[in-house]
């Protein structure tokens, strides 16, 4: 808070006292706020998780977890009973293979549409933006239909594909504003240095870029991890579960035992919160920078 | 001379072709051809069952999905239904939004922390959230009913996400409040407001100081300051947002159907695409659903766009 | 080094024309300076060459071998930017030794070329510094050095000087010239700083809106202009310049102003009654009588630049400059003589020089 003292007239000065004060207040309270609705559900979704059955049943209302009774039976079955294992494998299998695809795709779509001249340049750039409106439930339908047909909808391999159309659009498009920012002036250097334009592209372009990059590796991560809707109309076959998939699985087949639906959605939260305490900031750039489709 | 001239650049014609034929290939396939299925498929009668048969490619067309639709007495509500949620959610997340940020403003210790806790809401997946949420406000186990009728406040618990009106007395009145549909809001408003936030705040901290020095020299309070600066400086932001939080919510099917599957008068344009393919199994009205939605968005969009095109 | 020739380099950017039909010709180690206001087009020509750009029209030969199908690598040109364009993520040695490795030099020869023009160029004690830790003096002296190690068959400079401050460009400049007089380089330079083309050129090429206007030894340009765009663009203060038209009086030709009128020589007298401009220096014009025609101004102001002393005043409608001792001592309203020499007078009938 700016506290630029008015001394122009006293009655000025306690107004401006009054309203800081009741400012200061007020945030506290807001502060306090927010923190409790946005903590609470993450620290219920493991704190049940670590409870027994018995204890969510008979004392449901109770906030509190006692240390001499936590209970990691609940990881157990969901890690060696539920084949959580297979579905950890193929939540990374998938993320992993999303940004990677979508990085390259992206870098080099991108910048083609800034930087190299050619007939339909802009229309591109600018037909790229539109389609990372187009809702998803109009796509799925006719998507889950022509997959079926052709034999190939319950794949991870497909999921990645349309993994790739979800996010490429977003990835090209941060990344072409951010090449923008590059002084074409760096690449001709590089040109006339000695390199080709691929040769531009990785020994200047992407090292300058970096940190847009990894924006948008973290970013195409996220949406791929926690992707629900493609996932839960494509897969069928069990060993084929993402960790999203799989959760939806688990709490369709066990109505009581919330431990365990708790317990999975721990183990499907867990890793995208550790990458967010890593990468943060590139996280929070690639979320304001693209736009991102939610 | 010309000639030789002209093989340079085609060459970087060709590379920049090349670079860029993988994301268009994938994009006409997964997202432009898809639309334009969509439309082929609405307009003829098609089965889930019949997905096996042979005639997807025949030339059967007719409007009577669009028929079967439009002639659903609870299409009406359902698309009413849709436009609460969105602008009710839109709107909700957007206020939250704005108010994290400016509860985040300027510099203390645990800003960062802050933020990044803020954020989080967003950065969960979308099942572990809403499953959660369905736990904590279920009425059997759910926690907050457990603590609500263990302090008196009430004396049976509610059934949050399953009940579609909940009637209660304020001061004399007899109030009715469709009760799964508010808590789906709630949940949206939760869920998205950190996208507002970041956005607002990244625009906050771009206001330049001397705008606030200013207005305290010419006697502005800081609530004056906030009402006469820091709106309008974030009016543009906030109307891009509604329109971004608009387009997002109406198109969103994950929140509401992984947490009341659509019951409870929670249905929406989205639901009701997915109702009919898997419910009714019926592609061809699924898809008619899906063609009225993108019709309402895209006649949204434009409008919006217009007005707020004539406003700046 | 090599020997750069442009034939009829014409290039448009949509409906407008950035080049037309440039025709120039750089000997092996000329020092060749463009010169133009900016937007003329000198740019473009400098990314042309370097083959950044292709060209609509015309042909780019360097030691008579046309390069235009050659990419920008094949051509062996380097290039000095004005924003440098420093790789960011290499240190100063990365920068400078880029080009060689790029080139698969062997790596003694790259760490000996590049130790060599570092002591050059007086930067070894910052070989393993990142650009962005440069002071802009410093960045400048790695763009030269990225250029001059490769050795290339021809430097293109692009206003190499104007990111640096009014003091240092001074002393860069000079040490510019010595440079090349030491390494005998191909230089195209471009600028649209007169002072710098002027000291630094063996050749001037004054540029305007895609067209070359005229192309010469510095003392040429400045003191025989071909058009008035060039009268004008050279010499600081600017060159006084008065439409009028010519007349027969007493036999001599004269030319009559709005408000004075001159004896002039060395014009044919079929241009009699024509509309013409003419222009002289302000150094070319004397306080004084003189035995030329009388001519009065009335003084405005004078400015003091150190150096020298200019005093501002009108000319029956017209206002003039003129370059006076230091020690005379005018005051607004005073009315003094002048006198014009009639051979330092330039005439230009249509815009061009006659």
């Amino acid at each position: 808070m700016k506290r630029i003292a008015n001394g122009y007239k006293g009655e000025r000065v306690s107004r401006e006292r009054f309203e800081l004060a009741i400012i200061y207040v007020l945030r506290f309270a807001g502060i306090l706020f927010f923190v409790a609705i946005v903590v609470f559900p993450f620290y219920w979704m493991i704190v049940s998780s670590l409870k027994s059955l018995d204890e969510l049943l008979m004392r449901p209302a109770n906030l509190a977890l006692d240390i001499r009774k936590i209970n990691f039976r609940a990881y157990y079955e969901v890690l060696f009973e539920h084949g959580f294992q297979r579905y950890i494998f193929n939540s990374v299998y998938v993320s992993v293979a999303t940004l990677v695809l979508s990085v390259v795709l992206a870098t080099l779509g991108g910048y083609a549409v800034t930087r190299i001249y050619f007939r339909g340049q802009s229309f591109m750039s600018y037909s790229i933006l539109i389609i990372y409106m187009f809702p998803a439930i109009v796509l799925v339908i006719p998507l889950y239909v022509a997959f079926s047909r052709l034999g190939l909808r319950d794949s991870i391999h497909v999921l990645i594909v349309v993994y790739l159309a979800q996010t490429i659009p977003v990835a090209l498009y941060m990344l072409r504003s951010y090449f923008k920012t590059i002084p074409p002036e760096m690449e001709y250097a590089g040109l006339v240095d000695g390199c080709s334009r691929l040769g531009v592209i990785w020994r200047i372009v992407i090292p300058i870029s970096a940190p847009a990059l990894a924006s948008v590796a973290v970013y195409t991560f996220m949406i791929a991890w926690n992707e629900f809707l493609f996932a839960f109309m494509f897969l069928d076959t069990p060993e084929k579960f993402t960790l999203s998939r799989g959760v939806v699985q688990i709490a369709e087949s066990v109505h009581l035992s919330k431990q365990l639906v708790m317990a999975a959605s721990v183990v499907a939260t867990l890793p995208i919160m550790i990458l967010f305490l890593f990468f943060e900031r590139y996280l929070v750039k690639g979320l304001t920078a693209g736009a991102m489709k939610g | 001379m010309k000639q030789q001239g002209r093989t340079f650049l085609d060459r970087e014609t060709k590379l920049a072709f090349l670079m860029v034929v993988p994301t268009f290939s994938v994009v006409i396939s997964l997202v432009i051809f898809p639309v334009i299925w969509n439309i082929w498929l609405s307009l003829k009668p098609v089965s889930l069952g019949g997905l096996r048969g042979a005639s997807l490619l025949k030339f059967n067309l007719t409007l009577e999905n669009f028929r079967k639709v439009f002639s659903d007495p609870g299409f009406a509500t359902v698309v009413l239904t849709t436009l609460i949620y969105t602008v009710a959610g839109s709107g909700l997340s957007i206020l939250l939004g704005l108010l994290a940020a400016l509860l985040v403003r300027g510099e203390f210790p645990g800003r960062s922390l802050l933020r990044g806790i803020f954020v989080s809401p967003y950065i969960a997946p979308v099942v572990a959230v809403t499953f959660t949420w369905s736990f904590i406000l279920d009425p059997q186990l759910g926690v907050l009913n457990w603590l609500a009728i263990n302090s008196g406040v009430i004396t049976q618990p509610i059934p949050f996400l399953s009940q579609r009106w909940w009637e209660f007395d304020l001061m004399g009145l007899r109030l009715r409040l469709p009760l799964a549909l508010t808590s789906v809001i709630l949940f949206e408003g939760w869920r998205y407001f950190p996208f507002a936030f970041l956005f607002i705040l990244s625009r906050l901290q771009a206001i330049p100081d001397e705008l606030y020095v200013a207005a305290s020299v010419d006697g502005a309070s800081p609530f004056q300051r906030f009402f006469h600066i820091t709106l309008p400086q974030l009016s543009t932001v906030l109307y891009t947002l509604f329109l971004f939080r608009f387009i997002w919510t109406f198109n969103k099917f994950d929140d509401i159907f992984l947490l009341t599957r659509g019951q409870a008068g929670t249905k929406v344009l989205t639901i009701n695409v997915y109702d009919y393919a898997f419910g009714e199994f019926d592609i061809g009205a699924s898809c008619a659903v899906a063609m009225v939605l993108f019709g309402i968005l895209s006649i949204f969009t434009f409008v919006y766009l217009r007005w707020i095109v004539r406003e700046a | 080094m090599a020997s750069l020739t442009l034939k009829g380099l014409t290039k448009r950017f949509g409906r407008t024309t950035a080049l037309s039909c440039v025709n120039l010709h750089v000997k092996d180690g000329e020092f060749c300076v463009l010169l133009g206001p900016s937007g003329c087009g000198k740019s473009t020509l400098l990314n042309i060459v370097a083959g950044l750009l292709p060209q609509d029209e015309g042909t780019v030969l360097l030691d008579s071998q046309p390069v235009d199908s050659l990419s920008p690598r094949d051509r062996d040109v380097a290039m000095v930017f004005q924003s440098y364009a420093l790789y960011p993520h290499m240190t100063v040695a990365e920068n400078l030794s880029f080009g060689l490795r790029m080139r698969g030099v062997p790596k003694a020869t790259i760490r000996e070329r590049v130790l060599e023009t570092a002591r050059l160029l007086g930067i070894e004690d910052l070989l393993e510094q990142k650009p962005s830790r440069l002071s802009g003096g410093e960045q400048q002296r790695v763009a030269m050095g990225r250029a001059l190690v490769r050795r290339p068959r021809l430097f293109l400079l692009d206003e190499p000087l104007s990111n640096l401050d009014a003091r240092l460009r001074d002393s860069v400049r000079l040490e510019l010239k010595r440079l090349h007089r030491q390494i005998q380089g191909t230089i195209v330079y471009v600028t649209h700083d007169q002072v710098e083309a002027m000291t630094l050129g063996d050749k001037v090429v004054v540029m305007c809106d895609g067209k070359v206007h005229q192309v010469g030894s510095p003392e040429t340009i400045y003191s025989q202009p071909v058009d008035t765009f060039v009268a004008s663009f050279i010499g600081s203060p600017e060159m006084n310049l008065y439409k009028g038209r010519l007349i027969r009086k007493d036999g001599c030709p004269h030319f009559v102003g709005s408000g004075f009128s001159l004896k002039i020589e060395g014009v044919q007298l079929d241009l009699d009654g024509c509309e013409v401009e003419v222009g002289i220096r302000p150094e070319d014009i004397r306080i004084g009588q003189g035995v030329s025609v009388a001519l009065q101004v009335k003084v405005e102001m004078t400015s003091y630049v150190g150096s020298e002393k200019y005093m501002h005043g009108r000319l029956g409608q017209e206002s003039v400059t003129v370059r006076v001792p230091r020690e005379a001592d005018f005051r607004a309203g005073d009315i003094a003589p002048l006198s014009i020499n009639p051979d330092r007078v330039h005439i230009f009938h249509e815009g061009r020089r006659i």
